[in-house]
Parts: structure tokens; sequence; C-alpha cells
């Protein structure tokens, strides 16, 4: 996944009523209001947080205007679970590239 | 079922035909950086790169899609340098945290790179295995 991409699943996952709100989701889908119940907070409120979710890909919305039911979308969740190995496999293929580097600075340094 | 546990830090060792200073040089010259850093199918222009090489100092680079012409832009502050021995950097976009130190094999290097990742610290970490659990219930 591209860099930033993961910077907003992981701007997205930074707020622990986003997290709560994903947690429920987990469950089923659910409408703002729903998911408006157990939290101390306006619909309005969880509606952006909503909004955040979405734009970060992690979150889809329904259809039907009045209630737009959201869902949960795995992907960018199991892409952030496994981004650490993206990072090893970034790193191990950069230091394949540097290897060659090396090599080739070495030449020029001994003819 | 248990998923794997979630990575939270690695490391890696290589061994460079290269002597140390070279290998110091490679990591801390832009020139240079620009040559190899990002994997394949993945070019960082040297225009896009600037280095302030000391604790404290900052670094910014764009990596480029070889195929799309797509930027990832990318940068960080050096934590520790100890030329020709150890360079720490934390990631200015994610919560990376990079450690490369540098061992002299006589003309040879030993290049250690520990990376580790945090993300808003170890109690938002307990709450994400638990999220993850319950996604990989719900997913699967």
């Amino acid at each position: 996944m591209p860099v930033d991409q993961l910077s907003s699943t992981f701007a997205a996952l930074a707020d622990p009523t986003r997290r709560a709100i994903l947690e429920r989701l987990a469950d089923g889908e659910a409408t703002v209001n729903e998911l408006a119940q157990p939290f101390p907070v306006t619909v309005q409120a969880v509606s952006k947080h909503l909004k955040v979710l979405e734009h970060a890909g992690l979150v889809t919305r329904g259809r039907a205007a009045q209630w737009r039911p959201a869902r949960l979308r795995g992907r960018p969740l199991e892409d952030a679970a496994g981004w650490l190995a993206r990072y090893r496999q970034f790193f191990e293929a950069s230091f394949d590239r540097l290897d060659d580097h090396l090599r080739a600075m070495q030449r020029r340094r001994d003819d | 079922m248990t998923d794997p546990p979630i990575e939270r830090e690695f490391t890696i060792t290589r061994v460079f035909d290269a002597p140390r200073e070279l290998v110091w040089k490679a990591w801390t010259d832009p020139d240079q950086v620009a040559r190899w850093f990002g994997p394949a199918g993945i070019s960082t222009p040297r225009s896009t790169i600037t280095m302030d090489v000391r604790p404290g100092g900052t670094f910014e680079l764009t990596m480029v899609g070889d195929a799309d012409g797509t930027e990832y832009p990318s940068g960080g502050t050096f934590l520790e340098v100890d030329e020709p021995e150890r360079l720490v950097w934390r990631d200015r976009d994610i919560d990376l945290l990079v450690t490369v130190s540098f061992v002299d094999l006589g003309g040879r290097t030993e290049m250690t790179c520990h990376v580790v990742g945090r993300t808003g610290g170890v109690e938002a970490y307990d709450g994400w295995s638990t999220m993850f659990d319950k996604l990989a219930d719900a997913l699967h």
C-alpha cells in the first residue's frame, strides 16, 4: 500500500471514538443514529468521524439517502496490520540496490 | 484459528563488500541516496532530497513510481548521528524508528537496520489487536 494511503489509515485510526465505531461495524452495518447511541457525542460528531473513516477507505456508506448504513471495509485494516511487513520489503529491496550501488562505487574507485 | 501476530519490529543485516566510510556516505550523501533509496520500480530523484545530517536535523525526499509517476513524499528527523557507526531517525509521517549501525569488517561492512513501528503508543496497540481480532472474525 502506498505510504500516503497508510498515513490516512493511521490518521483515521488515531482517534478512540473512530476505533470504537470500527469495532461496532465489525459486528455488522449500522446507521449513523445506531452508531451514535453508545457514544457521549452528537450524531453530527459521529457523522464527521464516519467521513474521516470513509475518506480513509475503511468504511463504505450505503446509497439509501436517509439511512446510509455504514459498513466496514476490511482491506485497508488488513494492510495496516501488515504495514511493518511492507516496510521490511521496502528496506530489503532498497538494500539490494544499495549493494549494487556500492559495488559500482568500488569499481570506480579501483579504476 | 489464530492469526499471525502483528509484526512490530524487524532487523535486517547485510554485509556489503565496501569499506565502512563508503557505506556511511551512501546513507548520508544526497547524491548517493538518490542512487539506491526505494525498491525496484521506484526512484528517488536527487532534486527532491534535502538532508541535514546532524542530531535534530531533518531530511525530506520524494519517491516517484517509474511506471505512473506517483509521488510518495517522505521525510524524518535524525535523532543520532555517530559517524561512521550509527544513524538513528524517526519517520515524519508514520511512527517508525529506524536505527542503522555499521561494523567495520576490514574492507567489508556489516550493516544492521533495526526498525520499530509504534502507533500511538502501547495502549493504542492493545486496542488495535482487539480490533484486528474482531475484524478477523468478521471477515472470515
